[in-house]
């Protein structure tokens, strides 16, 4: 923000750039698994079962285009039980994709990934706000569309684990502890999403900034999506 | 189950609010993220805000190494220079005690170089980084080589240049007194003007330390 602030003409668009450069600790770092990591596994083959947890819950709860989804997804849901629906939905779809997207070895291009991430981002936002009954004259089924959805953060997963150039040996454990660490991330991101959204929804301020905060939402899901399609039209495919 | 939509905009709101979300992300994009992150200003707001000053190319470092002949012949004519960079002592703004000086060489070329830290008080007074790196134009990859890292009181050696590009030195100085650098050079190099990138400090070569920096 103060970054943003200083650069005269910018000053007064400075909340939007600051909503950007939060959004964007740069797309390339976003991206990958950080080199540190990589290093390490390439220097340790075999099963880590620990590291891989821990990467895979580091990867879910640093990864603010998933917890953007998440976001979406609970906006509205005050039962437990229906969170705990969705997540279950969320998590068939990534693990499903994720899995298979290793074991394929199915390279998908990160941006392209991104992108529909992005979209889906947009679509939660979107949906929260009533869109598709009123523009289109139909409610998907949201368990179907974030199960979909699921599929496609699988696979945004799917290559971001296969960029550490994981070894054959315990590649099977590495990967399902990789997905046992997702899982235990969106659970922690997810009670804490849930926690403060009910703690907002107690509040009178909620309801009217509640349609603020989807459109909200959807600007940073557009945003998303269009900084990886520039990264796709400028430094991708390699 | 809740109600999952307790909220229902109207046909008009919500295509006020897609539009207003795309016009927002639209300018976010074009204004900032392009021009910092990809270095590309379709629209020329990235000069307008100086985010497009945040760009900078993605450096891919170079392992030089492998197998070169012995022998080269060169079609670039052969030169001596002598270069004395003079330095502030280390206070004040870091264009007094730091700066860059590189010569441009081509693939295959090679550069003797000697120099030596005239009037520091400690041998490790002085840092020096020797690399060498491509010219990106904006929005490119940029090619580094990094030769040498090193606190020295003085080195001598030869490169020979693993790609097109400007090559040559990071010197700071670490004393509390001002130094002089003293830069031999021989081989098939060209110096670059002052102010070019590689000597965007604007030394001139072959003139006593006094001399050098106009204005310094």
């Amino acid at each position: 923000m103060r970054l943003t602030c200083r650069l005269g003409p910018g000053g007064s668009v400075s909340v939007v750039l600051g909503l950007a450069l939060a959004l964007l600790a740069g797309p390339t770092l976003a991206h990958g698994v950080a080199d540190k990591d990589a290093a390490f596994i390439q220097a340790h083959p075999g099963p880590q079962i620990a590291a891989f947890i821990y990467l895979g819950a580091k990867h879910m709860v640093t990864g603010y285009d998933h917890l953007l989804f998440l976001a979406g997804v609970i906006f509205f849901l005050r039962r437990l039980r229906d969170v705990a629906l969705y997540a279950t939905l969320f998590s068939l779809g990534h693990s499903l994709t994720l899995l298979t997207g290793v074991l394929a070895r199915i390279q998908v291009d990160p941006f392209l990934v991104d992108a529909v991430i992005g979209l889906s981002v947009v679509w939660k936002a979107l949906d929260n706000l009533g869109a598709f009954p009123a523009l289109f004259g139909v409610q998907p089924d949201n368990r179907l569309v974030v199960a979909g959805f699921g599929l496609a953060h699988g696979f945004g997963l799917a290559t971001k684990l296969q960029d550490l150039r994981l070894s054959a040996d315990g590649l099977v454990e590495n990967i399902l502890a990789f997905n046992l660490g997702v899982e235990l991330g969106q659970v922690l991101s997810l009670s804490l999403l849930v926690l403060l959204i009910a703690a907002w929804r107690a509040t009178r301020a909620f309801r009217p900034a509640a349609v603020a905060a989807n459109v909200l939402l959807m600007t940073a899901g557009l945003l998303l999506t269009g900084t990886q399609l520039a990264g796709y039209a400028f430094q991708g495919p390699a | 189950m809740d109600d999952p939509h307790p909220v229902r905009l109207s046909r008009a709101q919500l295509l006020a609010a897609l539009a207003g979300a795309l016009a927002v992300a639209m300018f976010v994009l074009f204004a900032a993220v392009i021009p910092a992150e990809f270095g590309r200003d379709p629209t020329g707001l990235g000069k307008l805000t100086g985010l497009d000053r945040l760009w900078a190319p993605r450096e891919v470092p170079l392992k030089a190494s492998g197998e070169a002949p012995f022998a080269h012949e060169y079609p670039t004519g052969f030169r001596t220079d002598v270069v004395e960079i003079p330095l502030k002592a280390v206070s004040g703004s870091p264009a007094d005690f730091q700066i860059e000086y590189k010569v441009r060489l081509k693939k295959g070329a090679t550069l003797i170089y000697q120099w030596e830290a005239v009037g520091a008080p400690h041998p490790d007074d002085l840092y020096v980084d020797f690399h060498g790196h491509t010219l990106a134009a904006r929005g490119e990859e940029m090619t580094v080589a990094t030769y040498r890292q090193a606190n020295a009181p003085a080195l001598r050696g030869a490169l020979t240049a693993p790609f097109d590009g400007i090559h040559g030195w990071f010197f700071q100085n670490g004393a509390l007194k001002p130094i002089v650098v003293r830069l031999k050079l021989a081989g098939f190099y060209e110096l670059i003007p002052a102010g070019q990138p590689g000597n965007e400090g604007g030394v001139v070569a072959n003139v006593p330390a006094g001399e050098a920096r106009p204005g310094f």
